[in-house]
């Protein structure tokens, strides 16, 4: 329907980009208690669940139990010991790229993963650990001020890279791709969620939640970014991960496209059935495996 | 993961943040540092109990959480409780089929002593003044109901069970599950936030022992003065019923054909409803909500007297029952209660003067032992005594907190309520516990939901849909209650006037029936537990032989008392209401 994350609280946004120098310095022992209590206020925004992300917080247990669940099949089908669904993800390195405050990085460590979240603002670093520090039971869980591009130079692996609601902020989205796609290992998962170029997602994302009812502050989208699934899939086919999307079984490489609609009246969000295509007009999840041999 | 039970207060990776504000963490930090607890409940009473019980079954929730729960009183106690056979403790609970299905579940119902349960069959219940009636079984339950399953009797529309029953076999349930920490004897002192950072939301609370715990999620089950409500400044609705329950353990002679003492009865008075609730071939538990100085007056008599009174306040016409509580109160403010004979004599006067036999099922006096009266079945049987230092009395309440759930806007989030901290209610329609179990169970199916979807167990997020489940239905049957009890208590004579003829009472009794029916559970298909009571409209009422009975006993009782004061005044006012 809209992008979940206003502008202010984005991946990368003006307002964090004139404190991401201050940010940086959290990194250093000699850092101002201001500093702290300032980054302290944000993070505490950042986590109202009444806030400006209500709805992303919403969005955050479908958007998990999707991808547990295709973790799962794709485990039951190369006939894999399932684990118990509280702890589907033990044992799997996850990358979460544009981690925010952190909401779906600690999610996947409590599930058992572990899990390095990164974010190109040091601001969300900052709240993101300051919400960390609360939590005493996250101790597989590492945030760091990075890029992907970085981390793909360092040569990092990773079983699974999420890269939700970044797609549509980043200004080079296939050498993005293309680096989310090297810190994978062979036969690991890209799970990514972003909202399709359609004339709907316009209606919806911009004309009105930005201009008419000032959902979201205007300016968070940029419309030329969006992109569609089919791009996504044209894009995996390329790379060679592909031979096609999903049908009626799973298949380990077929990419899998799944709308996902707010419905305001009990604040869910809910992912259309597999196969079918009403969701995909506008916020969609999309997934796809590396080959396990190049 | 399990966390370690040494506490360590900041996580290493994060030293780099904890680092930079050392004064103000540690300036005013406890000596002992606090325990983290996922979960911690406060109350060990059967909705906490339940609580602790069916989260230690869900796999999910117990893998990957520490519970705590903290009780004020001695849970040895609990689990030690025995009691003789043929006696029964005064707090006895009319269990739902839906909240049996909920104990049987997890366990928890095998655990009870089950000698000491028994299942209702049928209720019946008639107002004082009409004595219009309905009685009810299960024909009533929808077969779709979840009420109905196959693990109960057909017959069975509720089971009559000992509250230290249930929290006996909660607690039964836990012991092989040793990572559910049970801290018992210690109180709740304070519960705060933590003073020195405030983007800490966790609720800190201080216990009696010394000891500070810290909850990701705090849950009041601390009944009706919960602190834990206090906390989350959640403000609650509701009043004080000029009413007091009083409760205790009657005994009786078993049935002379040897039927099984399987139903419940309840009548309305203008005091309060009197309730009869079975508990064994001989025993049943008594609820009588009245005045709060005549239940004062009546725990001053003895039991023999108690009983003359409790049998002729489910037959005496109400005129005459009225003026035996007048006698009880002049007794009980010049000292001297009302001794058994004494009790004797006044009833028997009363029936003569409404021309009702010794042996009928009218009478309130023991009779030898014989062939059951004609109509015998539509009343309890008669009590000759009650078990000591069982009678005892709660006064009513009606209250709803404003919201379920703490809110973290305002720094109050991470808590919840469930049970009578969230609400309490009149017992007429037996369904205060129910409903906690009720909250119970869907609080459960949340926190397993949150802990598949690795959910932080403290948010809105995991949190919110009990709410929305529970509020409007448990909402709808405070009001039923609430309505019933007003009906009922309403002294205007034009009103009662009304009422006594039968008409107007049919409804409320419906109303009744659609709040025992769709108790604890059922009513969240059903969020409008008046209206489900008017879909049973068609098929159950029942005004029959029993109404027509009462209603030409209390005619001729009016016209044997005609000549006297109370009797003219009466008239006038029958008559003045008629006019209306
Ligand atoms: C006369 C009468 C008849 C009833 N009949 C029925 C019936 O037939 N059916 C039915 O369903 N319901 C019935 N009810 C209602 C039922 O008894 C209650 O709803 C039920 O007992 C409430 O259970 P609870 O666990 O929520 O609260 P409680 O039983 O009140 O338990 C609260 C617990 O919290 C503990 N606590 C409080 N403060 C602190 C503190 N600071 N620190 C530590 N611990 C603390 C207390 O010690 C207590 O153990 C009846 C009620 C009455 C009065």
């Amino acid at each position: 329907m809209l992008s979940v994350i206003p502008r202010q609280l984005g991946y990368s946004t003006r307002l964090f980009r004139h404190f991401a120098t201050n940010a940086e310095s959290l990194a250093s022992p000699t850092v101002d208690p201001i500093e702290i209590e300032h980054f302290s206020k944000l993070s505490a925004q950042w986590w109202d669940e009444h806030g400006e992300l209500k709805m992303l917080h919403r969005m955050n247990p479908p958007r998990v139990a999707w991808l547990k669940e295709k973790i799962a099949e794709l485990r039951d089908l190369e006939g894999e010991p399932s684990s118990p669904s509280w702890k589907a993800l033990g044992g799997l390195r996850i990358l979460d790229i544009g981690c925010g405050g952190g909401l779906l990085s600690e999610s996947l460590a409590r599930l058992g993963a572990s899990v390095t979240g990164v974010d190109a603002a040091a601001s969300n670093i900052a709240i993101a650990r300051i919400h960390q520090s609360h939590d005493h039971s996250l101790n597989n869980l590492v945030y760091r001020h990075a890029a992907v591009e970085t981390l793909a130079v360092e040569g990092q692996q990773y079983d699974a890279v999420c890269a939700m609601e970044v797609l549509e902020h980043v200004d080079e989205p296939k050498n993005f791709l293309k680096s989310c796609a090297e810190v994978i290992k062979p036969g690991g998962h890209l799970f990514l969620s972003t909202i399709s170029r359609t004339p709907f997602a316009h209606l919806l994302t911009i004309a009105i939640a930005e201009n008419t009812l000032h959902l979201v502050s205007p300016g968070t989208h940029n419309y030329d970014k969006f992109i569609r699934p089919s791009e996504l899939i044209k894009f995996f086919k390329d790379l060679g991960w592909l031979t096609g999307t999903y049908e009626d079984r799973p298949n380990a490489q077929e990419a899998e496209v799944r709308g996902i609609m707010y419905f305001p009246g009990n604040g869910d969000w809910q992912l259309s059935n597999r196969g079918s295509s009403w969701g995909e007009q506008c916020n969609y999840l999309f997934w796809a495996r590396k080959p396990k041999t190049p | 993961m399990r966390v370690s039970v040494a506490r360590v207060r900041f996580h290493p990776a994060l030293a780099r943040v904890q680092h930079i504000t050392p004064r103000a963490r540690y300036a005013t930090t406890a000596p002992t540092p606090a325990e983290d607890y996922d979960i911690v409940i406060v109350g060990g009473g059967p909705a906490g109990l339940a609580l602790a019980g069916a989260l230690a079954s869900s796999p999910a929730v117990y893998a990957t959480s520490r519970i705590a729960l903290v009780e004020a009183g001695s849970l040895d106690k609990v689990r030690e409780w025995t009691m003789g056979e043929g006696e029964f403790s005064n707090r006895v609970s009319s269990i739902t089929n839906v909240s049996r299905e909920f104990l049987h579940g997890f366990g928890a119902w095998d655990y009870l002593d089950q000698t000491r349960t028994m299942p209702v069959e049928e209720i019946q219940a008639w107002d004082g003044l009409s004595s219009a009636r309905i009685t009810f079984n299960t024909s009533d339950i929808p077969s779709s109901s979840p009420a109905r399953s196959p693990h109960l009797r057909p017959s069975q529309i509720a089971t009559m069970v000992e509250n230290l029953n249930i929290q006996r076999a909660l607690l039964r349930t836990l012991e092989d599950k040793p990572d559910v920490n049970l801290l018992d004897n210690v109180k709740v002192l304070s519960i705060t936030r933590n003073s020195a950072d405030e983007t800490d939301d966790y609720p800190h609370l201080t216990l009696s022992d010394g000891r500070t715990l810290r909850a990701r999620l705090l849950i009041g089950a601390d009944g009706p003065s919960s602190p834990v409500r206090a906390y989350t400044q959640i403000s609650s609705y509701g009043w004080a019923y000029p009413t007091h329950a009083v409760v205790g353990t009657l005994f009786h002679r078993p049935h002379p054909l040897g039927l099984p003492n399987a139903t419940a009865f309840q009548r309305f008075l203008p005091t309060g409803p009197i309730a009869f609730l079975p508990l064994s071939p001989t025993a049943a538990s008594l609820v009588w909500s009245t005045r709060p100085e005549l239940a004062a007056a009546m725990k001053q008599l003895d039991s023999a007297a108690l009983a003359r009174y409790v049998n002729a306040a489910f037959r005496l016409p109400w005129l005459s029952l009225n003026y035996l509580n007048t006698v009880l109160l002049e007794s009980y403010a010049s000292g001297t209660p009302l001794t058994a004979s004494q009790a004797e004599e006044e009833i028997s006067f009363r029936q003569q003067a409404h021309s009702i036999d010794a042996s009928s099922a009218l009478s309130s006096l023991q009779t030898t032992i014989g062939v059951p009266a004609e109509g015998s079945d539509s009343f309890p049987p008669l009590i000759h005594s009650l078990q000591r230092g069982t009678i005892a009395s709660f006064p009513l309440r009606l209250t709803h907190a404003d919201s379920y759930l703490g809110s973290s806007s305002q720094g109050r989030g991470r808590t919840a309520l469930v049970g009578d901290a969230a609400h309490t209610c009149h017992p007429l329609a037996g369904q205060g516990l129910n409903m906690g179990l009720a909250d119970v169970c869907e609080l459960v199916r949340c926190l397993d939901a949150g802990a598949q979807h690795g959910s932080d167990l403290g948010t809105q997020v995991v949190l919110q849909p009990y709410a929305r489940n529970r509020y409007a239905a448990n909402h709808s049957m405070l009001s039923v209650t609430d309505k019933l009890h007003k009906l009922y208590a309403l002294q205007s004579w034009p009103a009662v006037w009304a009422r006594s003829t039968g008409l107007e009472v049919v409804n409320e009794l419906l109303a009744l029936k659609g709040a025992i029916m769709l108790g604890g559970g059922a009513a969240r298909e059903e969020p409008n537990a008046g209206k489900a009571a008017m879909r049973f409209a068609a098929d159950a009422v029942e005004v029959g032989a029993s109404t027509l009975y009462g209603a030409k006993a209390l005619l001729s009782g009016l016209g044997s008392i005609a000549g006297t004061v109370v009797g003219k005044a009466v008239g006038s006012l029958i008559t003045n209401a008629g006019k209306q």
